[in-house]
């Protein structure tokens, strides 16, 4: 598989903190991959997740999405590209509030200039797969959790992005909602092809990706691979790295 | 104690730039305010300028709609700013603060907002008062001893302070309602409430607009003169219905109509579904709710003040603009004998020696006509209840002068251009002066008028009809201009005589003391006109009406425009979230910028037009209803009002913008 994302020896070191967030992190992401990125609070996830969207800027190293230098980007040209390339779901849904769910849908492929006619059946399509069709016309205040986020995923993936970054998706879900969010995000990977790099702190939730990258204190310290072990055995396996990690903590 | 006056200190320090207009605000209010109060107690000053009482009880009840307004003003922005904090205090409250201590912090902000505001407002309250003085003094010509006038007035300092102690009292209570009736939860988890989804039904929603459009209908059938429902009804009874179908019309339009249209509008899809529609389109119909009431009270707010900055201007310049008619010449008196014609002369002689001054005599001729259709000036002036001065009542008839006398009184009035257009007369022609022009828009041209002398009878034809009377309205009224042949075979007739001396000269202009004389000359007659003399006395009677009204305007004008600007602002803190997804999403800051300014537009659009639109009918039906019609209906007549508006709209433009970069401000840091 092609790399779709590539990150070399990025470095992002914040204005008076002690010691950098990021600390020459390297790595990539193939096309169509699942990733999840797991970690403790302040290990540095969240800066990964803004320097690879071009909402922030590393302090060195440089990234490449879709062989795109985003280190060439200014304020415009990074706009475009998060609107041609990227997609996002965040644990708190961040649909518009004054928009239906139809709407928010279509936000982005507004903002791609598709035609009505086109977005119209792109929404409907996708709505189908997250199973929000009969809440296309309510606004997210009359949803349920689950219902959001999977508006919010729909939001995101409708566009068919090159990577789609998660930011805790299930953070706000009860454990069902989590599931089919789960299992939507799974689908759209394995059958739409979106790449997806997903930032959990839940052993559950990362096993649903098929690889994962354990960050601490701004380092990589260990990336497990599913191969082909079952969705259960791999989420042994991280559970048991994420202990043993909590157990050197403790020590 | 000191923790809460130290921790308010500090927190009005860290959040300057967020109060700085509100503290702006309050300290133009309480400067205007303070001017204000210090005027209305200037006893110097109401002396010269009220000999009745008038401006006295004007300042009274301006007074209590000024403390109103101020009050109000200051609980809707407090409110604003207590909203934004409620996060903030629910902290204080987890942390261990006491709500009646949370209260206090509140109150001692409050206190030192107020006191900044008051020491401000005294400050720039007495310059302006000073300026006020001044103003007044030198338009009037007033001879003011400026000495005996304290720059700060004790008194107002007295009332502001007591004033803004109330204020201070009410925001308290207004503060101390919110917080012991709002739970230690709602406090902590206070999050913008979703709003009621609301549907939007094609009936009310035509109400509204034919409410509206009823309303102006019945507002412009005042055109229609004797059988407009104006007159047919009675004009505070029409007046009334029109302001409430106006009134119901725009709350129905803008709680309904507006929002139906735009939901509607989103079914053309190609339109709505564009980088910023798809965003502002469906943020103004979800919000309509909670912004209907705000919307609506600007909008009347807007009418309002356009309505009183345009009435104003056009009561002001109708006037001026009328003196050109009501007295044509400098100086202009009936002469009762030929002796006073030289005293005349003797004493403008010592007040303009050897100035080039004009003394022109016109013998008028009143002749009766026994024709079947005369015009209303005919008989004019020549009943109880008809005239403006009961005591000079006129008797009725044509009032002759020759065409040479009319052409020589409007080149000595500098009226050159009026002069070169009066067309030649043939003994068969005339030319009627008209007193304003027929309410049906009619003209006497054509007419044939038969003067009866008491030899024979002389038909004459009109040849057309002027506004431009030679001879003040007090002298001559129904004036018909004939050629020197006519005039000649009417003198040589038994008609009765009146002569007039009309004064020009640009040396007499602006000299009272010239007008006092003549005025102890000619034994106080009701008969003698000036034009400088009628401008002053409009001056003098109405300078302190508008100056006052000014007061009220100036109030309207940072009342909307500051809750304008503070709603924008809190509507965008609140969806500030929104906008940073629309970042994430790809939105460049261009097209970001282009949705709050196309947002905060509407907002600012909807109350102007609307206030726009209602001005224009208020002025046309006071202008037109209200203010008789000596200046037929030039369109000059309406620069004031156009200033005005043109006025209001660059002060809203200012709000506009000065609201737009404040919001970019705050989403610049995406």
């Amino acid at each position: 598989m092609n790399a779709l994302l590539r990150a070399k020896e990025v470095t992002k070191t914040y204005e008076k903190a002690q010691r950098p967030s990021l600390n020459k992190i390297s790595f990539c992401v193939a096309d169509g991959e699942f990733i999840g990125i797991m970690g403790a609070s302040g290990s540095g996830k969240t800066t990964l997740l803004n320097v690879l969207s071009t909402i922030d800027t590393p302090t060195s190293g440089e990234i490449w999405i879709n062989g795109i230098n985003l280190k060439q980007l200014d304020n415009a040209s990074a706009a475009d590209f998060r609107k041609d390339h990227l997609g996002f779901i965040f644990q708190e849904y961040f649909l518009l509030d004054s928009l239906t769910i139809r709407e928010n849908i279509s936000v982005p492929l507004t903002l791609q200039k598709l035609p009505p006619k086109k977005i119209e059946t792109m929404v409907q399509n996708l709505a189908k797969r997250f199973d929000i069709s009969s809440q296309l016309d309510k606004y997210p205040s009359e949803l349920s959790g689950g219902q959001r986020q999977r508006a919010s995923a729909a939001r995101a993936i409708v566009k068919q992005p090159s990577i789609l970054f998660a930011d805790e998706p299930t953070g706000a879900l009860d454990s069902s909602s989590a599931t089919e969010l789960l299992h939507a995000l799974q689908e759209a990977n394995q059958e739409l092809h979106t790449t997806i790099l997903m930032v959990t702190h839940d052993a559950y939730a990362a096993s649903f990706a098929g690889r994962i990258l354990i960050f601490k204190d701004g380092n990589i310290i260990r990336e497990i691979f599913r191969n082909n072990a079952s969705r259960r055995d791999f989420y042994e396996s991280i559970a048991a790295e994420v202990a043993k990690l909590d157990t050197e903590r403790q020590v | 104690m000191n923790t809460t006056i130290s921790m308010a200190a500090k927190n009005l320090r860290k959040s300057f730039s967020f109060y700085v207009l509100y503290l702006l605000s309050v300290s133009l209010v309480i400067t205007l305010h303070f001017a204000f109060t210090s005027f209305s107690m200037n006893q110097v000053m109401l002396e010269k300028i009220s000999s009745d009482g008038r401006v006295e009880s004007m300042c009274s009840m301006i007074s209590i709609f000024l403390m109103a307004f101020v009050v109000f003003f200051m609980t809707y922005s407090n409110r604003f700013f207590l909203k934004r904090r409620t996060k903030e205090l629910g902290i204080y409250a987890l942390l261990g603060y006491r709500k009646t201590a949370i209260l206090s912090l509140l109150t001692f902000e409050n206190v030192l907002i107020c006191c900044g505001a008051l020491c401000t407002g005294v400050l720039l309250g007495a310059i302006m008062h000073k300026g006020i003085v001044a103003g007044i003094t030198a338009l009037l010509r007033l001879s003011i001893d400026t000495a005996q006038i304290p720059f700060f007035e004790v008194n107002a300092i007295r009332k502001t302070v007591c004033f803004i102690l109330l204020v201070i009292v009410v925001l308290s209570i207004s503060n101390g309602r919110f917080l012991f009736q709002s739970s230690l939860m709602s406090l902590v988890r206070f999050e913008k409430k979703a709003e009621k989804n609301m549907s939007f039904h094609f009936v009310p929603s035509v109400i509204g607009l034919v409410m509206t459009v009823l309303g102006y209908v019945l507002a412009l059938d005042i055109f229609r003169g004797r059988k407009s429902l104006w007159l047919s009804v009675g004009f505070y009874q029409i007046g009334l219905l029109t302001a409430m179908l106006i009134l119901l019309g725009t709350i129905f339009f803008i709680s309904s109509f507006l929002p139906y249209v735009m939901k509607n509008s989103k079914k053309n899809k190609r339109a709505f579904y564009t980088e910023t529609r798809i965003i502002t389109t469906p943020n103004f119909v979800y919000h309509i709710r909670s912004n209907a009431r705000t919307l609506i009270m600007l909008t009347l707010l807007s009418a309002a003040t356009l309505t009183v900055a345009s009435v104003m201007a056009l009561t002001l310049y109708y006037p001026i603009a009328s003196v050109s008619r009501m007295a044509p010449s400098e100086l202009e008196f009936r002469v009762a004998n030929e002796n006073q014609i030289n005293a005349v002369k003797r004493l403008v002689n010592q007040y303009a020696p050897g100035a080039a001054v004009t003394f022109i005599q016109t013998d008028i001729y009143k002749i009766t006509s026994s024709s079947a259709s005369l015009p209303m000036e005919y008989s004019a002036g020549s009943a109880k209840g008809d005239s403006q001065n009961e005591k000079i009542l006129r008797d009725i008839g044509f009032e002759c002068i020759s065409y040479t006398q009319y052409h020589s009184l409007l080149l000595a009035q500098k009226k050159d251009t009026i002069a070169d257009q009066i067309p030649a007369l043939n003994d068969t022609e005339c030319i009627l002066v008209k007193y304003q022009p027929n309410a049906d828009g009619s003209d006497e041209s054509g007419s044939v008028y038969s003067l009866n002398t008491d030899t024979v009878s002389i038909p004459l034809t009109v040849r057309g009809t002027t506004l431009h009377n030679p001879i003040s309205f007090a002298n001559s009224v129904g004036t018909l201009i004939v050629s020197d042949n006519v005039y000649e075979q009417i003198r040589a007739s038994a008609a009765p005589k009146t002569s007039i001396l009309s004064i020009n000269g640009k040396a007499l202009e602006d000299n009272e003391d010239l007008f006092a004389d003549l005025s102890a000359l000619l034994e106080n007659s009701p008969y003698l006109q000036g034009n400088s003399h009628r401008l002053h006395v409009i001056f003098s009677l109405n300078s302190s009406t508008f100056l006052l009204i000014g007061f009220l305007v100036v109030l309207f004008f940072i009342a909307t425009g500051s809750i304008l600007y503070f709603n924008n602002i809190s509507a965008l803190t609140d969806t500030k979230a929104d906008y940073e997804i629309l970042h994430k999403m790809g939105y460049t800051n261009k097209a970001i910028r282009k949705i709050i300014k196309k947002q905060v537009f509407t907002f600012f659009c909807i109350p102007f037009t609307f206030g726009f639109i209602d001005c224009i009918f208020a002025t046309i039906v006071y202008k037109t209803g209200l203010m008789q019609n000596l200046l037929g209906n030039s369109l000059a007549l309406y620069v004031p009002t156009i200033i005005a508006i043109a006025l209001t709209a660059s002060i809203y433009l200012f709000y506009y913008w000065l609201t737009v970069h404040s919001c970019c401000k705050i989403i610049s840091k995406l």
